[in-house]
């Protein structure tokens, strides 16, 4: 699985899909990572992660319906893939693992 | 309030982006738009556009290639089916299109050939770029007049002197001489040159050594043609040949060398040595105050003519001791000299090279007329095409496949007007040949066929241009609802090539009517002489002794049909030799202005019927005539003298008196005004007899004297011209610009009617109801003809105004060329204006009437 590896950017999109799920479309996700990053993003940085997960197989999308928003142009909502649970998954089993062995002495 | 997101970037945005993200990338930017543009607009703007630019990366864009893959060679094929039927329906306007395009090329392709070869005169010479032609500049009292000959020492003086110079060389004017190997006398062309003519012209040597064929003085080099004339062959055994000339003196052949190409404005069958020339005229030769010689200069490699012209500009001055300061000496590129020889005042002021443009222009403007045509009737006729054009974009045929489609049907056809007007023009060419005195060929070469293509796409893209993009822009939806209403504004584009194109044929109407005046005037205008019936031959063999001549004129005058008969030295077809050697009562001693210098023999003012206005021309019963001299107006009114008859004058150091004072004649082209001449008597140097024959039997004249002067010059040919003659060939550029334009003229109406033609024909199509209707409601034949003219003569008239300031202007400036001209009347514009309407008064007309008796109920019941 070397071509599945997830950049930073890309993991935070994903965990956003799967945690907004079937309400992810771009503008959603931008607000909602920019809520949680305390930073302003360009939404073309969100478009661009969402087409690489596209095209890992990470998420699949779909359009929503015909609205009077956005000038009549329809949304295309994400939706996180069983694949791409597995590799937040695996992300979350290693991360903790290893946060784990870190030794319980003051950081202070 | 609704706020809206910058357009030019979104258009950018639709222009790149992959369209199967696009909706959701503008979705979801138009989004964030909206909500930023709540807090600030501008920001909101900013951002968005900012957005824009970050989408602009391989990821999002789409493949420009269209996504069907497009089987070229069918539509090729369908477009070809389509141009072709086409053709096949519209006949009419395939056949105006194609005849004024034929012929629109043919004249591009005659006047291309024309204006090529008029470019490689000269350019065969291999050192072209280093060889100079030494011209004065001489002050006069009222311009400056550059001359091309220069003082016999000039040359070796050059040579010797200047560092940059490799060859100099001196020539003299070409002569005819009478030359003869065993008692086979023939006439041919020569001249002296100096040793090194033929290192620094290029000659093809057939035979002989290069550095060693002038070297002796009785050397002769002969041309291939000269040689099998004079020994019925070419090769080396001709070499060290003896060949006669004159029945005089005796020549040995050094070299021979190939005919010279047609494109060498300096031809000579025979070249003898300059060495003999100094011999015969030691004086002449060693003197600067006098001129007659050409001299040519080759200048070593990278050698700066401008710094070397500074340097010999006071050259004569210093070789005479400050004596002569009115000329000033400078190098003129040989191979310019064609088309860039005129001097106006010591400036250059164009020459051949204004015909060489004139033409080209003509080539483009009757080119363009023609493409007008297929503008004009393409966009008319557009309405047939409507519905094939919606239906292919209906069905998804792009803006550029129609662009392409049409633009395929121009090349066409102007490919197969190309195939015609090669055609036209291999027929044409010998005509075209004879009247422009060349010898073009179509040439068989790459680079040609190359132009030739050039210019069919060039064609085809100037004609097909408009229509495609025009036709190509309708809304598919209105064409097949049947909405489509013609624009004004195309309206005014037709209407405007309509009016350029008639402005055209204006201008070359008045062309045409200024230049066959002016030529007819030249013709007609009386000359202070009379030209006709005048026979000139050289003076040769017995004739050419001094002694002998008085007897040979009397013998001539006694021939049944000899009005009279003289020998003169001057030709009277321009400036021949002129003289600052006249010293009156005065002068001022500085002005070096020049009399044309006349020497005749007893009778010849008479038989020229040149008038005296004051005292008396020369007579045999007044002995001392030698020493008297007769002046022109011009010359007594230059020179300021009240009652000049008996006052005397010095001419080179001799006292003259004055004894008449003969009427202005033109001995120059009427371009020039008459300038200071006079005439003396002096018979040695009349080298010209002319005779003057009763009009009415001049064939029978003419072989009497034929037969007298083989008699009286054993050996020798009689050569004769007429004085006519000659004086025509002074107006040789003129009237080939009279026939020329009367051709190109003819041309440019005939193509702009046809386009007129097509367009009214089709216009009377489209109104065919309305008029029916008009008929029926009792509308006069006359009525509707006036109506359906109107439009068109409205038209014209705009043209006409327009011409008139444009073409008064060409003509005038082209009439000032001439010291002696008409003037530019009225009637002349008139006259072309009345032709521009009566042209198409008669193309409309006669449609308009055919309409106009058409049954009205023919028209109206179909549907």
């Amino acid at each position: 699985m070397s071509n599945q590896s997830l950049g930073e950017f890309e993991e935070l999109v994903l965990l956003m899909v799967a945690a907004l799920h079937d309400e992810a479309y771009g503008v959603s996700i931008l607000e909602n990572l920019e809520g949680k990053l305390g930073k302003k993003l360009n939404i073309s940085a969100v478009h661009v992660a969402l087409k690489r997960l596209e095209d890992k197989g990470f998420v699949k999308s779909r359009f929503g319906g015909i609205t009077n928003d956005r000038g009549g142009r329809r949304k295309k909502f994400y939706v996180i893939t069983a694949l791409g649970k597995r590799m937040l998954d695996d992300q979350y089993a290693l991360r903790t693992a290893i946060y784990q062995q870190i030794p319980k002495i003051s950081f202070g | 309030m609704k706020r809206y997101p910058p357009q030019r970037p979104l258009k950018f945005l639709r222009w790149f982006c992959r369209e199967d993200y696009l909706e959701e990338i503008e979705g979801d930017l138009v989004e964030v738009f909206e909500k930023q543009s709540v807090v600030s607009l501008r920001r909101a703007r900013r951002v968005f556009t900012w957005s824009v630019l970050r989408y602009f990366r391989p990821r999002f864009m789409k493949t420009f290639r269209s996504l069907y893959p497009t089987n070229v060679m069918s539509i090729l094929r369908h477009n070809l089916l389509i141009t072709l039927r086409s053709f096949a329906r519209h006949k009419s306007s395939f056949l105006i299109n194609l005849t004024g395009l034929s012929t629109g090329l043919a004249c591009v392709l005659l006047i291309y050939l024309w204006v090529n070869d008029e470019l490689q005169v000269d350019q065969f010479h291999e050192n072209k770029a280093r060889i100079y032609k030494v011209l004065e500049n001489r002050i006069q009292a009222d311009r400056i007049w550059t001359s091309e000959t220069s003082s016999g020492p000039t040359a070796d003086a050059l040579a010797a002197d200047m560092p940059e110079v490799e060859y100099a060389v001196t020539t003299t004017r070409n002569d005819v001489h009478t030359l003869s190997v065993d008692e086979h006398p023939l006439k041919a062309t020569g001249r002296y040159a100096g040793k090194d003519y033929f290192n620094v012209f290029t000659f093809t040597l057939l035979h002989g050594r290069r550095n060693e064929l002038l070297k002796e003085k009785n050397n002769m080099v002969v041309s291939e043609s000269l040689a099998r004339k004079l020994f019925n062959r070419a090769d080396e055994t001709v070499l060290g040949k003896i060949v006669e000339m004159d029945h005089a003196r005796q020549y040995t052949v050094s070299g021979i060398f190939r005919d010279l190409p047609y494109q060498a404005t300096e031809k000579a069958d025979f070249i003898r040595s300059f060495e003999e020339f100094r011999a015969d005229h030691p004086d002449w030769v060693s003197t600067w105050f006098s001129t007659g010689a050409a001299t040519y200069v080759m200048l070593k490699e990278g050698t700066d003519v401008n710094a070397l012209n500074a340097k010999i500009a006071g050259f004569v001055k210093q070789k005479t001791n400050g004596e002569v300061t009115h000329r000033t000496m400078f190098l003129k590129l040989y191979t310019d000299k064609y088309l860039h020889g005129q001097f106006e005042n010591g400036v250059e002021s164009g020459g051949r090279i204004t015909y060489v443009k004139l033409f080209s222009v003509i080539a483009t403007f009757i080119l363009i007329i023609a493409c007008i045509n297929f503008m004009n009737l393409s966009t008319a006729r557009a309405s047939r095409r409507l519905k094939e054009i919606g239906i292919k974009k209906a069905i998804g045929a792009k803006r550029n496949t129609l662009v392409w489609q049409h633009l395929g049907e121009s090349m066409l056809l102007s490919l197969i007007s190309m195939v015609i007007a090669l055609g036209l023009v291999i027929v044409l060419l010998p005509y075209f040949n004879i009247l422009t005195e060349k010898q073009l060929t179509l040439p068989v070469t790459l680079a040609f066929a190359e132009r030739v293509f050039g210019v069919v796409i060039f064609t085809g893209l100037l004609a097909g241009s408009y229509p495609a993009l025009y036709l190509s822009g309708f809304n598919p939806a209105a064409i097949l609802k049947g909405k489509l209403t013609s624009a004004l504004g195309e309206l005014w584009v037709r209407q405007g090539l309509v009016v350029f194109q008639f402005t055209c044929s204006v201008v070359f109407i008045v062309a045409v009517i200024v230049v066959y005046r002016q030529t007819e005037y030249i013709q007609s205008r009386s000359l202070g002489y009379t030209k006709d019936n005048m026979i000139v031959f050289e003076r040769e063999g017995n004739a050419a002794e001094t002694t002998d001549l008085e007897s040979f004129l009397a013998a001539v005058r006694d021939v049944p049909g000899v009005h009279n008969a003289s020998s003169i030295a001057h030709s009277l077809t321009g400036h021949n030799s002129g003289t600052s050697g006249v010293v009156w009562e005065g002068k001022d001693p500085n002005d070096r202005t020049e009399f044309e210098n006349v020497a005749v023999s007893y009778d010849m003012l008479e038989t020229l019927g040149i008038q005296i206005v004051d005292g008396r021309s020369f007579a045999r019963e007044f002995p001392s005539d030698t020493a008297h001299i007769i002046f022109n107006e011009a010359a007594i009114a230059f020179m300021g003298l009240k009652d000049p008859i008996g006052k005397v004058i010095k001419l080179w150091g001799e006292d003259m008196e004055i004894v008449g004072v003969a009427k202005n004649f033109h001995f120059e082209s009427l371009h020039e005004n008459v300038r200071p001449l006079f005439f003396r008597i002096n018979p040695e140097n009349t080298g010209r007899i002319m005779v003057k024959i009763e009009p009415g039997q001049e064939q029978a004249t003419i072989r009497r004297l034929e037969k007298l002067y083989e008699t009286y010059n054993p050996g020798f040919i009689f050569d004769f011209r007429f004085l006519d003659d000659d004086y025509q060939s002074q107006y040789r550029a003129e009237q080939r610009v009279a026939v020329l334009s009367r051709y190109f003229a003819g041309l440019a109406i005939l193509i702009s009617c046809l386009g007129l033609f097509g367009l009214t024909a089709f216009t009377l199509e489209r109104r065919e109801k309305e008029i029916g209707i008009r008929k029926v409601l009792g509308s006069g034949e006359l009525r509707i003809v006036l109506l359906l003219s109107r439009d068109f003569t409205k038209m014209v008239l705009l043209s006409i105004a327009l011409a008139l300031p444009l073409s008064y202007f060409l003509t005038s400036s082209w009439l000032k060329t001439f010291a002696f001209r008409i003037d530019l009347s009225a009637a002349y514009f008139l006259l072309a204006g009345v032709i521009a309407l009566a042209i198409t008064w008669i193309t409309v007309g006669a449609q308009a009437l055919r309409a106009a008796r058409l049954n009205p109920a023919q028209a109206l019941k179909r549907e």
